[in-house]
C-alpha cells in the first residue's frame, strides 16, 4: 500500500503494464509443459510422505527393489508440505509414477483424480496379505485403489512404575483406565511431593483432526462408527447414535470430571502429547506403535508397557491406520508398477522395513502373513501387542470417502468444544450429525 | 524493516518505499501544460525497477491474482476446475466457525493494534535519544521483533503453561493468585494470544515512534516551555500533534498485521480449544490445506484482501484530510 492516490496516469498505466508482463511472462514459463505426465524409461520416480530416518529405510528397502528387478528408483520425501506439492505436480500434469501415503488419503486423492485403480488379481503374492489390509485401500464401491505397505493399530502405553506407586494393574476396562487415571492425578505416582501428575495424555487440538482420530477407539469400543455404509457406494452418518454418545459423555469425564487429562491438553497435537508422556506429566497414552521407538530415546525408557486398549461396553477395538503404495495417473510405468507392489508386499521388503533402520519403522506392522512379528522384533513384546490388537479388534476410520479429512476435522471441531466447554454430548453430536449429512451430500454420497 | 527505521521524518518514508520511485517530491511529475520528459527519464527509473517488479510479478502479484480468480471455482489440480460462480463465497459466509473467525479477527486486530501503540510510544518517550545505555536499551527492548515468531510462541507456550507448576503460574502463586488457564481455556485463550502478540509487536511500534519523535523540532518545545508549558502539556500539545502522522503508519500497519494474524494463534492454539482463537487466515488454512478445499481458502483470501485494501484507503484517504485541514 502506499500514496498510491497521487501516482501520475503514466506511472499507473505503466505499472499496471509491467505487473501484466511479468505475470504472463511467469505463467509462459510455467504454462510450456507438454502435460504429458511420467516418462516410459529411467527411474521410477516414487514420492513419500514422510520425514528424517525414513528415508534411509525406504532407500534399504529400494535398494533391494533394484537388486532384484533392475528397475533403479527415484526417491522424493517431505513431510509438512507433501499434500502441497503433490497439488503443484498435479497441476502441472507432472506427477511422480507412485506416491506412498497414509491409507487415509485415499478417499482425497481418488476424488481428484491423481490415483489409478490397481488390477488386484494380477498382483502376484496378494493372497499374503490380509483381507482388513485390502480393505483399506478400496473405494466406497469396493474398487481396489491401492496396496497397502504397513498397518498399526492403537495401543495404551502405561507407566509401569507408576501401577506399582499406586498398587494397580493396567487397566484393561473403560472403569480400570477411569481408575488409573484417578489414581495418577491425585496420589502422586512419581512421588515428589507435588500434584503435577495426570493420567492420560491426550492430543486434543483440533488440528488436523487430532482429537477425533485420539476419541475414535473410544467409538468403535462403545460399538459406534462415524458413518455407516447403506450400500451401493451411499453413507449415513452413524454419529449421533446412543453408542457414540456414550463413547462422548466418558470421554469428557476423563477431562472433566476427573481432570485426569494433562493440562493444554486442548491445544495439544501428538508433538506435545508425546513430551507429556515422555518428561512424565501423563502415564498413559493412547497412540500408535511408532511411538515405541520415539519414547525409548527419553526418559522413559524401561519405565512403561503396552497393552491393548481397555475394552468399552462392546469389546475390544482399536483405530486402525496404515501406509498405502499408489499409482498415479498420467504414469507409463503400470508393468514397474507392479513389479515395485509385489516388490514391496514380499516377506523381505517388509522385513527390512521393519527393522533396517532401528528410529524410523517404516513397517510398522507388516502386511504380509507370512512375516512373524515378534521374531522379527527380537521378541520385543510390546510389538507383540500391537500386532494382536491389530489382529483381534482393527477398525479403520471411514477412509475411502471422498475427503474423509474434512469429516475428520468436523469431529474435532465438534469434540474439542464439547469437551472445553463439559457441555451436552448428545446435542453435541445431533449437531455433528448435521454437519455429517451436509457434507454426505456434498459429495453426493448420502444414503 | 530496513524502511522503517531509517524513516526519521515519519510516514514519507513508508509510504515512498512502497510506492516506487515517483513517489518523492523530486520526482513527481510535471504538470501537463509543460512539455513531456524526454522517454529515457520515463524509462530509466522503471528499467532499474525492473528486477524487483518482475519479483514482485511473479511472487506476489500473480499468485494474488490467480488466487482472485480461483475464488470461482471448485479447484481440482489434476481434473481441471470446476467454475461455481458465488458458491464458495456463500458457502463460506454461511460458516459459523468462520463468522466467530471474523469476530475473533476484529477483535484481536483492534485490540492488539490500540495496546501496542500506546505501549510502543510509552517505550519510545521513555528510551528515546542519543545515549549509549539508551540505545543499548532499546536493542534489548527491539529483540522480541526480530526473534522467530515461532520460537516466541513455542517459549510463550511453555511461560503460559496452564498447571500449578507453569512459569507465569508460579509467580502468580506467590502473589495467591492462579493457576490462571491461559491457553487451555475459551474464556482466557483469544486474551492469552493477543498478550503475546503485543509483546512482540510494541517493540516495533516504538521504534517508528522513536524515529517519528526525533523528527520533531526542539525549538517547539523550547517555545513551549518559555511560554510556562509543564511536561504534560508539552506532551500533550507539542508530541502527540506532531506525532499524528507516524501514529497513522503505526495504526495502518498494525491493522494489516492484525487482520492476518496466523503464526502466533496457530502455533499457540491452532485455533482452539472450541474454536475460541480462530482467526481468518487460520480458518483459510484449515480449508485450503487440511479439509483440501482450495477454492473456498481462496473466496475467504479475497475477501480479506479486499478488506485490508479498502482499510488501508480510508486510512490513507482520513490522513490526507486531516492534513488538508
Amino acid at each position: 500500500m502506499g500514496d498510491h492516490g497521487r501516482l501520475g496516469r503514466a506511472q499507473r498505466t505503466a505499472a499496471v503494464a509491467a505487473a501484466l508482463a511479468t505475470a504472463l511472462l511467469g505463467s509462459a514459463a510455467c504454462g510450456d509443459d507438454s502435460g504429458g505426465g511420467g516418462r516410459a524409461s529411467g527411474p521410477l520416480k516414487v514420492w513419500v510422505r514422510g520425514a528424517d530416518d525414513s528415508a534411509t529405510a525406504y532407500r534399504k528397502v529400494f535398494a533391494g527393489f533394484t537388486a532384484r528387478t533392475g528397475v533403479k528408483v527415484d526417491l522424493f520425501m517431505t513431510l509438512t508440505d507433501f499434500e502441497t506439492k503433490l497439488n503443484a505436480a498435479a497441476a502441472a500434469h507432472d506427477l511422480p509414477d507412485v506416491v506412498i501415503n497414509d491409507a487415509a488419503q485415499l478417499g482425497a486423492m481418488k476424488k481428484q483424480g491423481i490415483i489409478t485403480e490397481v488390477d488386484k488379481s494380477s498382483i502376484t503374492g496378494r493372497d499374503k496379505v490380509g483381507a482388513v489390509a485390502w480393505k483399506s485401500v478400496q473405494d466406497i464401491e469396493g474398487r481396489t485403489y491401492g496396496v497397502p505397505f504397513s498397518a498399526q493399530a492403537n495401543v495404551l502405553l502405561v507407566r509401569t512404575d507408576w501401577l506399582k506407586k499406586v498398587g494397580m494393574p493396567a487397566p484393561k476396562t473403560w472403569d480400570d483406565l477411569e481408575n488409573v487415571a484417578r489414581a495418577f492425578t491425585t496420589r502422586d505416582p512419581d512421588g515428589n511431593g507435588k500434584n503435577d501428575t495426570y493420567g492420560l495424555a491426550v492430543p486434543g487440538s483440533t488440528q488436523r483432526g487430532y482429537i477425533a482420530w485420539n476419541w475414535s477407539s473410544f467409538l468403535f469400543e462403545a460399538g459406534g462408527d462415524f458413518l455407516k455404509p447403506t450400500g451401493s457406494g451411499a453413507y449415513t452418518s452413524a454419529v449421533a447414535s446412543p453408542e457414540a454418545v456414550e463413547a462422548a459423555d466418558f470421554y469428557k469425564g476423563l477431562f472433566c470430571e476427573d481432570k485426569a487429562v494433562q493440562p493444554g491438553a486442548l491445544n495439544h497435537v501428538t508433538n506435545d502429547s508425546n513430551k507429556a508422556f515422555q518428561t512424565g506429566v501423563a502415564g498413559m497414552y493412547l497412540t500408535g506403535p511408532y511411538a515405541y521407538a520415539v519414547s525409548d530415546a527419553t526418559e522413559v525408557k524401561g519405565k512403561y508397557t503396552a497393552v491393548a486398549p481397555p475394552a468399552g461396553p462392546q469389546g475390544g477395538a482399536a483405530l486402525a491406520e496404515g501406509t498405502s503404495i499408489y499409482s498415479m495417473a498420467g504414469s507409463k510405468r503400470a508393468a514397474d508398477f507392479k513389479k515395485f507392489a509385489e516388490y514391496m508386499i514380499s516377506a523381505k521388503a517388509q522385513t527390512t522395513g521393519m527393522t533396517g533402520v532401528k528410529a524410523a519403522t517404516i513397517v510398522r506392522l507388516p502386511v504380509n502373513q507370512d512375516v512373524d512379528t515378534a521374531s522379527t522384533r527380537a521378541g520385543d513384546p510390546r510389538w507383540k501387542v500391537a500386532q494382536q490388537v491389530y489382529d483381534d479388534n482393527a477398525h479403520y476410520e471411514p477412509v475411502n470417502v471422498p475427503d474423509w479429512q474434512a469429516y475428520r476435522t468436523a469431529a474435532a471441531e465438534a469434540l474439542n468444544k464439547l469437551v472445553s466447554g463439559c457441555g451436552d454430548s448428545k446435542k453435541a453430536l445431533s449437531a455433528l450429525d448435521g454437519r455429517f449429512r451436509e457434507l454426505l451430500g456434498k459429495q453426493g454420497i448420502a444414503g | 524493516m530496513a524502511s522503517i527505521t531509517k524513516a526519521p521524518k515519519g510516514s514519507s518514508g513508508t509510504a515512498r518505499a512502497n510506492a516506487g520511485p515517483a513517489g518523492g517530491p523530486g520526482h513527481r511529475p510535471p504538470a501537463r501544460t509543460r512539455p513531456r520528459p524526454p522517454l529515457r527519464r520515463i524509462a530509466v527509473p522503471w528499467l532499474f525497477l525492473a528486477p524487483v517488479l518482475a519479483l514482485f510479478g511473479v511472487f506476489k502479484f500473480w499468485p494474488t491474482i490467480w488466487g482472485m480468480y480461483l475464488s470461482f471455482f471448485e479447484v481440482r489440480p489434476y481434473l481441471g476446475n470446476r467454475w461455481t460462480g458465488w458458491d464458495n463465497f456463500t458457502a463460506a459466509f454461511h460458516d459459523d466457525l468462520l463468522r466467530s473467525a471474523l469476530w475473533h479477527t476484529v477483535i484481536d486486530a483492534g485490540a492488539t493494534v490500540v495496546a501496542s501503540a500506546l505501549l510502543g510510544f510509552g517505550l519510545a518517550l521513555l528510551l528515546e535519544g542519543p545515549a549509549r545505555h539508551v540505545r543499548l536499551l532499546r536493542t534489548a527492548a527491539f529483540l522480541p521483533v526480530v526473534t522467530a515468531m515461532v520460537a516466541v510462541a513455542e517459549l510463550w507456550s511453555t511461560l503460559l503453561f496452564p498447571g500449578e507448576y507453569g512459569s507465569l503460574n508460579s509467580l502468580l502463586g506467590h502473589l495467591g493468585l492462579g493457576p490462571m488457564p491461559f491457553l487451555s481455556d475459551p474464556d482466557s485463550s483469544l486474551a492469552s494470544v493477543m498478550l503475546v502478540q503485543v509483546w512482540k509487536s510494541a517493540p516495533y511500534d516504538m521504534v517508528i515512534f522513536v524515529a517519528g519523535l526525533a523528527g520533531i523540532d526542539r525549538q517547539l518545545y523550547e517555545a513551549a516551555a518559555l511560554d510556562g508549558a509543564g511536561a504534560w502539556q508539552r506532551l500533550r500539545h507539542v508530541t502527540i500533534p506532531a506525532l499524528s502522522p507516524v501514529t497513522t503508519i503505526v495504526l495502518t500497519l498494525g491493522l494489516i498485521r492484525g487482520l492476518r494474524v496466523f503464526t502466533e494463534i496457530y502455533v499457540l492454539t491452532g485455533g482452539g480449544p472450541a474454536g475460541s482463537t480462530e482467526s481468518i487466515v487460520t480458518y483459510v488454512y484449515k480449508e485450503g490445506i487440511q479439509n483440501n478445499d482450495l477454492g473456498t481458502a481462496s473466496a475467504v483470501s479475497t475477501v480479506l484482501f479486499l478488506v485490508t485494501v479498502l482499510l488501508t484507503c480510508l486510512t490513507l484517504w482520513w490522513r490526507n484530510r486531516k492534513e488538508a485541514a
